[in-house]
């Protein structure tokens, strides 16, 4: 990518005559070329895109929700179409007098001081400080879920490889197979018919919500089990709709690095086994699977919409659902930018622990 | 990828009956087929939801009688003949009853299950709530216990409910001389009814083909978009290639699914044809990219080089060298496009948000949940069934491909 940047070609030419000017685009050509902030830059550039794309959508759209909420107000009150259009250009907090460019930036400039506008729904109500509440919980479900999956894939997928085609294998694959088909939301329907209503094994009424009604939130040990308790099933879901893929990429991974050349030098030099395991083999198999989680934290978090609301877990899934029920668009815009930025921060820090991981990412990417 | 290609299949294709390839292709493919265990369990098991959702509706009608007594049933619940216990050994079907009189209650299964035997019995109908008599059932099963009529049509669950309930002992007592004398009269609704008496099964058949169909174009339009996008990219390079890449990967960063329930929420999605479009134009980019550096490879090939220094043309190069070498990979991702699809439209309808004017899967899951049936363990199979339904699909699905991926891609055989 950088070789074909036209800074980095003028800043071949320019080395042979060196002004000032040239060693400066250098310089400006080596920022550009560092890993970490292409990464960041381009995260900032997909978030605008984003910003940009949701705001024209609510604003030109055939039937858009600010024409839609001029009539209602018309339908139901009398009142001018000034007027109506006024108190909708209120509550989305734009002028307008404005034309729709000036509109933007406002609307940028709104967005860089954190403010997302007022709930059309229950005005008075910051949609940030709603996003706040609802936004940790599925930040620590989603986390903890994906977290749990990797790990235990990683490790299932390194077993299966060691003892591929034996009887393990092969019903792990099995396993494996269908978790991976089985769609979230399905696991979640029938983790709840099945083991919730037809064998009781826990009362899915008391799961409700992110912590017992009872409790009040605190650093405590109660609390704390309470907010598990209601996260468990979230998470099981999050676990075992992601496990399979986990296991079958790291098992052909693990196969394919198990025939390099150097695990067979680290066997001739007599390491032992679990060390060549982890240091040689577990390492380098599990790199391509990074590339995996980032797709898979937006496939998540995404899903998360119906996970959430089919386990009514009150999180950032619930409140887009209920946002887009109640025709909330102020809320609804800003929920859904808010995922889009955790998806993109994600893949950010993804990214940047790859190039941690694997130091031929960093110099491909600078060279 | 020039490798991933069997030997015996020609890369050039001119000089070959194409028909003759073909043959060659399917038998091949069947060959390898059935040495792959998991992918032949896949291609079955299509080939059974083919039968299941395509063919089978034609001889199966779609269950839309509203039946009161039905509603919720278990599996396997079926309308039942109960007689007093005396007659017991002698009234068990329709001809062994000739001239008696039978109790029906209306709206429910029993008076269309007795229709043709109306000319040999006397048919005594009870009104399903009647300001005089009460609720039907139970005015029948009193008639009954009185004498007033013989035997009395009734659904398997209602026994439950009025006859054999130990927590209504009085109800009990009444009817203790009361039995089941034919448990298997009438048909037998194999996954149970709806909460309006429908039976599942009908709807399992009826309900799975707009689904299929939607995932598939949807799945079309993905797949086309990205392997047009992909070459594209690859082939011209430059500007084209920027522009292509930026834009995909701004669009793989948007989250999909919020995307779609966001659009779902601002539009109204009421058509299915609508549907398939709106998943397929947001779910390419993951392929477009791979599709992008297949090409890129591909066209480092001599056989693609030697075209270009033949001068033969973009389109020579694109549809003769590149496309046939990609196929294959074309195709297996296609598949697990249709699942993705899949995926994202059952999920809108769960959620309530896609259209639910035609009875699917989807609704019948929507409904199951919003109707409550889902929390209760009798009814549960209203929305169980379609859940099964659908997860199974997936996962033949996924096999399928997995497998065609092994199919094409030696290297994947090798190391299993």
């Amino acid at each position: 990518m950088a070789t074909q940047d036209p800074v980095m070609n003028e800043v071949g030419a320019g080395v042979k005559q060196a002004s000032i000017f040239d060693v400066m685009l250098f310089r400006l050509g080596n920022i550009y070329r560092n890993y970490t902030l292409q990464v960041i830059l381009q995260a900032i550039l997909t978030i605008w895109g984003v910003i940009t794309f949701t705001f024209f959508l609510i604003r030109l759209m055939p039937g858009n929700p600010i024409d839609v909420l001029v009539a209602q107000i018309l339908n139901q009150e009398a009142v001018s179409y000034q007027e109506a259009y006024a108190r909708v250009a209120a509550s989305f907090d734009f002028d307008p007098d404005a034309s729709v460019v000036d509109q933007y930036f406002d609307y940028l400039g709104g967005l860089l001081r954190l403010d997302l506008g007022e709930s059309l729904v229950s005005p008075g109500t910051k949609v940030v400080d709603q996003l706040l509440h609802f936004l940790p919980w599925t930040v620590f479900s989603v986390g903890m879920g994906l977290l749990i999956s990797f790990t235990l894939g990683i490790l299932l997928g390194i077993l299966m490889a060691y003892y591929r085609n034996s009887p393990l294998d092969h019903i792990l694959s099995l396993i494996a197979s269908v978790l991976s088909a089985v769609p979230n939301f399905i696991w979640a329907l029938v983790i709840i018919i099945v083991f919730g209503i037809n064998l009781r094994w826990f009362n899915i009424g008391e799961l409700r919500g992110v912590y017992s009604p009872n409790l009040r939130p605190g650093i405590n040990l109660e609390f704390m089990l309470d907010v598990l308790k209601h996260a468990a099933l979230p998470i099981f879901i999050y676990v075992i709709s992601t496990l399979g893929t986990w296991m079958l990429s790291m098992k052909s991974s693990t196969v394919s690095v198990l025939s390099e050349d150097y695990v067979t030098v680290a066997e001739a030099r007599g390491l032992t086994a679990r060390r060549i395991a982890t240091a040689y083999v577990g390492r380098n198999a599990a790199l391509p699977l990074f590339t995996q989680l980032m797709i898979a934290i937006g496939f998540v978090l995404g899903g998360a919409v119906v996970i959430e609301e089919i386990l009514v877990y009150w999180g950032v899934g619930h409140y887009l659902f209920y946002s887009i029920t109640t025709r909330d668009y102020t809320a609804m815009q800003g929920v859904f930018l808010v995922i889009t930025a955790s998806v993109v921060f994600a893949n950010v820090f993804a990214d940047l622990l790859y190039a941690r991981l694997d130091p031929r990412v960093r110099v491909e990417g600078e060279g | 990828m020039a490798s991933a290609v069997p030997a015996d299949v020609p890369i050039i294709h001119d000089d070959h009956n194409p028909l003759a390839d073909l043959w060659h292709a399917v038998i091949g493919f069947f060959k390898v087929m059935m040495n792959n265990r998991a992918g032949f369990i896949g291609f079955i098991g299509l080939v059974a939801y083919f039968v299941l959702t395509f063919i089978a509706p034609a001889f199966i009608a779609f269950d839309d009688e509203v039946n009161l007594d039905e509603v919720a049933g278990p599996p396997g619940s079926r309308i039942q003949l109960i007689v007093r216990e005396e007659n017991a050994d002698v009234y068990t079907s329709f001809e062994s009853l000739a001239g008696k009189t039978v109790g029906v209650v209306d709206q429910t299964g029993g008076p269309s299950l007795i229709e043709p035997w109306e000319e040999t019995l006397e048919i005594e109908e009870f009104n399903w709530n009647s300001r005089r008599t009460g609720p039907g059932i139970l005015a029948g099963l009193t008639a009954l216990d009185e004498g007033e009529i013989d035997a009395m049509l009734i659904f398997s669950k209602s026994v439950r409910q009025f006859v054999t309930n130990p927590a209504e002992v009085e109800q009990k007592e009444a009817f203790a001389d009361l039995v089941v004398s034919n448990p298997t009269l009438g048909p037998a609704h194999l996954l149970g009814t709806d909460t309006q008496g429908r039976d599942i099964a009908t709807h399992i058949v009826h309900g799975g083909r707009e689904l299929i169909l939607v995932a598939i174009g949807a799945g079309l339009i993905s797949t086309l978009i990205a392997v047009v996008f992909g070459s594209a990219a690859a082939i011209f390079g430059g500007v084209i290639d920027k522009v292509l890449t930026a834009f995909t990967n701004l669009i793989l960063a948007i989250p999909q699914f919020p995307l779609l329930v966001v659009l779902a929420g601002l539009l109204t999605l009421n058509s299915p044809i609508l549907l398939a479009m709106l998943i397929g134009v947001l779910s390419w980019p993951t392929l477009m990219r791979s599709v992008r550096s297949q090409v890129l490879s591909l066209r480092e090939r001599d056989y693609v080089e030697a075209a270009v220094a033949l001068d033969l043309g973009t389109r020579h190069i694109m549809f003769r060298e590149i496309l046939p070498n990609m196929i294959s990979y074309i195709a297996v991702n296609f598949v697990f496009s249709i699942t993705a699809a899949m995926y994202s439209q059952i999920g809108l309808v769960v959620l309530g948000l896609a259209p639910i004017t035609n009875y699917t899967w989807g609704v019948m899951l929507y409904f199951g949940r919003s109707r409550g049936t889902m929390f209760n363990p009798e009814g549960a199979s209203m929305a169980l069934a379609p859940v099964v339904a659908i997860a199974l699909f997936q996962v033949f699905m996924i096999m399928f491909a997995r497998s065609l991926e092994e199919v094409f891609d030696p290297r994947l055989r090798r190391s299993n």
